[in-house]
């Protein structure tokens, strides 16, 4: 650590720190503050820290700041272009959940539960250890089921989760370990590293809901909370693992990525397309987020930059639209009850401004000129047809879907005779401050894209660094 | 000190004005709406009035310079969106002798329905929401006409599928209305995969998206800069995305059910300006399509069976606007087979003529009672039908036949539901089927945990 990484380390550790804090605090000032201004305060001073983080990152030297113990090329504390684009991102995600969920749905074990979700999200985020990664996957996944099995009516979607999962978190262990006892970054490597590698694929396949081990995710938006599963899902830490842990083989070929990419492709396809014919609001937000998660790690897989651009534009934007659409959608079953979009719901007349809103984070999601994902899907397209014919063919097949899926969504919710015989339920301020706020986030990146982009450009070239020269550091994480 | 560009060259400043006279009036009026603070009836409709009227002048008086310049093309850079390698968006507009008189009468028209339509939509709840996506729409038509690059083209494209739909589905609470406001996204939907993968055609074969790289010349004299297989390539693809915007054969279904929306905008969208949008884009890349004879030829195929089709199911049909809708589809028809067949200017001429005289008589359609009524007391009596058809000429044995297959509108649906669209769907929803079998399997049995769920939406 040189004195010029300190502020960044020290902002990391802010932004790990607040959400831990938050959740002590809640357990014991609960009567004197209001759970959501202690959780409002607390992912707030994430972000800032988050802010910071990133600035520094852009800042400096472009090297990374590392801290603490090295294992395997992994540093216990790894902060660089990857971690400062992902730590703001993800702060903004739990702060719009903050911000939205309903009231009853705010009591203070459920967030203390999303506080320490958010902690060991940042931490994820802000390592390359091997060991620590392993560890931070199992404890994740252990609280994301409690908090799961704790959701009345979730205990079918516990039971999924938690059988694929343990799966995931068995892969992770043994294949980290193997990598761990024969680097496959170092020339001379042999099977048990190789072994270790696809073992850690696999688990990075189960966990980020890869046909065929998909099950867990339209489960996980049916049977949990909205927030549970955008806290789960958004992040995306399993792309993240792939990242840090399967980049910057010693044969110069991850053959690993290559499968995971093809898997990618068709996940990204086939979920948008059943996206198509989902019976309702929650199973079409599964299938949407399964099918946009695939399609970051797909871009990721490539060998040119503009296709990894793409894919880093696409985990934000993605990310952030679908946290909106999900809020929204939560919003609405939290006046009206469960949305089906078997038929005609006619909710319009009921809650016109969260139709507005739901439209537009939908138009975020299906590329609309002047969001971001406009320029992600540009780049991951052009990108993909760059690299490879057949993977841009399936993710123009993907956002074909995707744009057909959520306007049928909007106009099933939305459209048709009135059925809520109800006064007209205003949306509230703070709801109103938090879908606001995301669609400056994606409206502005995508209307004035030019430093975004550039700062994408910047960790795609250090990823794609970390495939080419396996003799030097690798950026991204893995150090030979 | 130097001056921006803008403000040294008038004419580049007045270019850059019609794309920011809608782009100002959708953000003046949609952005309070979006705050819960909607400006009132009278507001809405001055802005919008101004934004359409100073753009209609900026595009006049933008006319009248380059016709002086004999048409050459005056391109204004605006910048680049951004970069990453080799791959770049720039936002270029061109103001030439396809671009500007488009304008003109987009822009125009586009004044005329704002007047009309707030007197029309007077009071109606989705008052605001309506002059927003006429806006929205005016943008995306000025984004399209002006783009001086694929990538600038395809989003006003886009921005017209988009207002189109939401137009279409404006009254919200009749079913018809949803329906067909989603049969015409999907269509729309499908067909850009068209446009959108030539303009990454284009970006691969010319390293940019810049038309100034695909052919060079002035419009309608231009050349292509491109070989001869990847104009063929383009082409077909342009062709694609033209058929769903311009309602060809197989992709017209929407348009008869388009008219589900308010008047003003189906005079404007299905009668004037959205369904010439196709015709727009052929007619930029004319010298593209040129180097491609075949594309050319299956556009004729495509033009004249589609102003077949059309002119025969409009026959039959029983009501003033469905009646207008298939001539509007057989006049479209006949503007690509024109296009195809390799001129330029007249289909220009025809496009404007027809929005003109179709815009009019589709905002005369609701008051046709009246002036039936008005006709009948001038003459003293009811006109009566007319005795002459062309389909009286037809043994009748054919004119039975032929208007069977009118009043099945010439099987096209039931033709794409019955190949591509039902198998597809019965696919999809066999493979969800089999999802939640599987889910509950592992689920124990319960993993359709929303049936049982409370209705507050469960805790964090």
């Amino acid at each position: 650590m040189s004195d010029t990484q300190t502020p960044g380390l020290i902002a990391v550790a802010v932004c790990i720190a607040a959400p831990l804090v938050g959740a002590v605090a809640l357990r014991f000032a609960e009567r004197l503050f209001n759970p959501r201004l202690i959780a409002a305060t607390a992912v707030g001073v994430s972000l800032m820290a988050a802010i910071v983080a990133a600035a520094c990152w852009h800042c400096g030297s472009g090297r990374p700041a590392t801290f603490g113990h090295q294992l395997a090329g992994g540093d216990v504390v790894f902060v660089d272009g990857l971690t400062a684009l992902l730590l703001p991102y993800v702060a903004v995600v739990d702060m719009a959940i903050v911000l939205v969920a309903p009231r009853r749905a705010f009591a203070s074990p459920a967030v203390r539960r999303l506080l320490l979700g958010a902690a060991i999200t940042f931490a994820t985020l802000s390592t390359s250890h091997p060991i620590v990664l392993v560890v931070l996957w199992a404890v994740s996944i252990l609280s994301t089921w409690t908090t799961i099995r704790s959701t009345m009516g979730g205990r079918g979607a516990a039971r999924v989760y938690g059988l694929t999962m343990s799966m995931a978190v068995a892969c992770m262990t043994i294949g980290t370990a193997l990598l761990v006892a024969d680097p496959p970054w170092l020339v001379g490597s042999g099977m048990t590293g190789a072994a270790g590698g696809w073992l850690v694929a696999l688990a990075v396949m189960i966990r980020k809901g890869l046909v065929p081990f998909h099950s867990w995710y339209p489960a996980l938006f049916s049977g949990a909370s909205l927030a549970t599963a955008l806290v789960v899902t958004m992040p995306q830490v399993a792309t993240y693992t792939a990242l840090r842990l399967l980049v910057g083989h010693a044969d110069g070929v991850p053959h690993e990525l290559v499968v995971l990419a093809n898997a990618a492709l068709l996940t990204a396809a086939y979920g948008a397309a059943l996206a198509v014919v989902q019976r309702d609001v929650r199973g079409l937000l599964g299938m949407l987020a399964m099918s946009q998660s695939a399609m970051v790690l797909a871009g990721l897989s490539g060998t040119v930059p503009t296709e990894l651009c793409g894919a880093l534009a696409v985990w934000v934007s993605s990310g952030l639209a679908l946290t909106g659409i999900g809020l929204v959608a939560w919003a609405i079953e939290s006046r009206g009850g469960m949305i089906s979009i078997e038929s005609l719901q006619g909710r319009f007349a009921d809650a016109p401004a969260l139709a507005a809103f739901f439209l537009l984070f939908g138009l975020a999601i299906l590329g609309f000129p002047g969001t971001l994902s406009f320029v992600a899907d540009d780049l991951i397209i052009s990108g993909s047809l760059d690299d490879h014919l057949h993977a841009g063919v399936f993710v123009i097949l993907t956002t074909v879907f995707a744009g057909i899926a959520v306007m049928r969504g909007w106009f099933r919710v939305f459209g048709g005779p009135v059925t809520v015989d109800a006064p007209r339920h205003a949306i509230l301020p703070r709801e109103r401050f938090a879908f606001t706020a995301l669609l400056a986030i994606l409206f502005g990146l995508g209307l004035w894209p030019g430093p975004f982009v550039q700062s994408l450009e910047n960790v795609a070239a250090s990823l794609l660094a970390a495939r080419q020269h396996h003799d030097a550091p690798a950026p991204s994480g893995v150090h030979p | 000190m130097t001056l921006p560009p803008l403000l040294t060259d008038p004419l580049s400043a007045l270019v850059v004005w019609q794309l920011v006279a809608p782009v100002t009036a959708l953000a003046s009026i949609g952005l309070p709406s979006l705050l819960g603070r909607p400006l009132s009836e009278r507001a809405t409709t001055r802005i919008v009035a101004a934004a359409f009227a100073t753009g209609f002048v900026a595009a006049l008086v933008t006319l009248v310079v380059i016709a002086n310049r004999g048409f050459a093309a005056h391109v204004v850079h605006l910048g680049r969106l951004f970069a990453v390698g080799h791959h770049a968006a720039t936002i270029e507009l061109v103001a030439d002798g396809l671009s500007v008189p488009y304008v003109c009468f987009s822009t125009g028209l586009c004044a005329l329905v704002n007047a009309f339509a707030g007197k029309y939509l007077h009071r109606e709840p989705g008052f605001t929401r309506f002059f927003i996506l006429l806006a929205l729409f005016g943008t995306g038509m000025n984004l399209m006409v002006l783009a001086g690059s694929i990538d600038v083209l395809f989003a006003g494209w886009e921005f017209l599928g988009i207002s189109s739909a939401l137009l279409i589905g404006f009254f919200h609470e009749r079913r018809n209305a949803v329906d067909a406001a989603l049969r015409a996204f999907t269509t729309y939907r499908i067909c850009d995969v068209g446009l959108f993968a030539a303009s990454v055609v284009i970006h691969q074969a010319t390293g940019s998206g810049d038309f100034e790289r695909l052919f060079t010349g002035t419009w309608p004299h231009a050349a292509c800069l491109v070989p001869p297989a990847t104009a063929l390539f383009v082409s077909m693809l342009l062709v694609f995305a033209a058929l769903g915007k311009s309602a060809q054969v197989p992709f017209s279904g929407w348009l008869p059910r388009a008219m589900e929306g308010p008047t003003p905008s189906s005079a404007i969208f299905y009668g004037a300006l959205s369904i010439h949008a196709g015709a727009y884009v052929l007619l930029r890349c004319e010298s593209v399509l040129d180097a491609a004879p075949a594309a050319g030829w299956l556009l004729v195929a495509i033009g004249a069976g589609t102003a077949l089709h059309a002119a025969v199911v409009g026959s039959v049909q029983t009501d003033l606007k469905s009646m207008l809708v298939y001539a509007s589809m057989t006049q479209a028809g006949l503007i690509l087979a024109e296009i195809g067949v390799g001129w330029r200017v007249i289909p220009l001429v025809h496009v404007i003529s027809h929005a003109i005289l179709r815009s009019l008589q589709i905002l005369r359609s609701p008051s046709a009672m009246h002036d039936r009524h008005e006709l009948a007391a001038a003459l003293g009596g009811h006109p009566g039908p007319s005795d002459w058809s062309l389909l009286r000429l037809l043994p009748p044995r054919v004119a039975r036949g032929l208007y069977h297959v009118a009043l099945e509108r010439g099987f096209e649906e039931s033709f794409v539901s019955g190949l591509f669209v039902r198998p597809l769907l019965a696919l999809l929803t066999s493979a969800d089927r089999l999802e939640r079998r599987w889910a509950a399997l592992l689920g124990g049995g319960s993993a359709d945990a929303r049936a049982r769920r409370s209705s507050d939406g469960g805790v964090v």
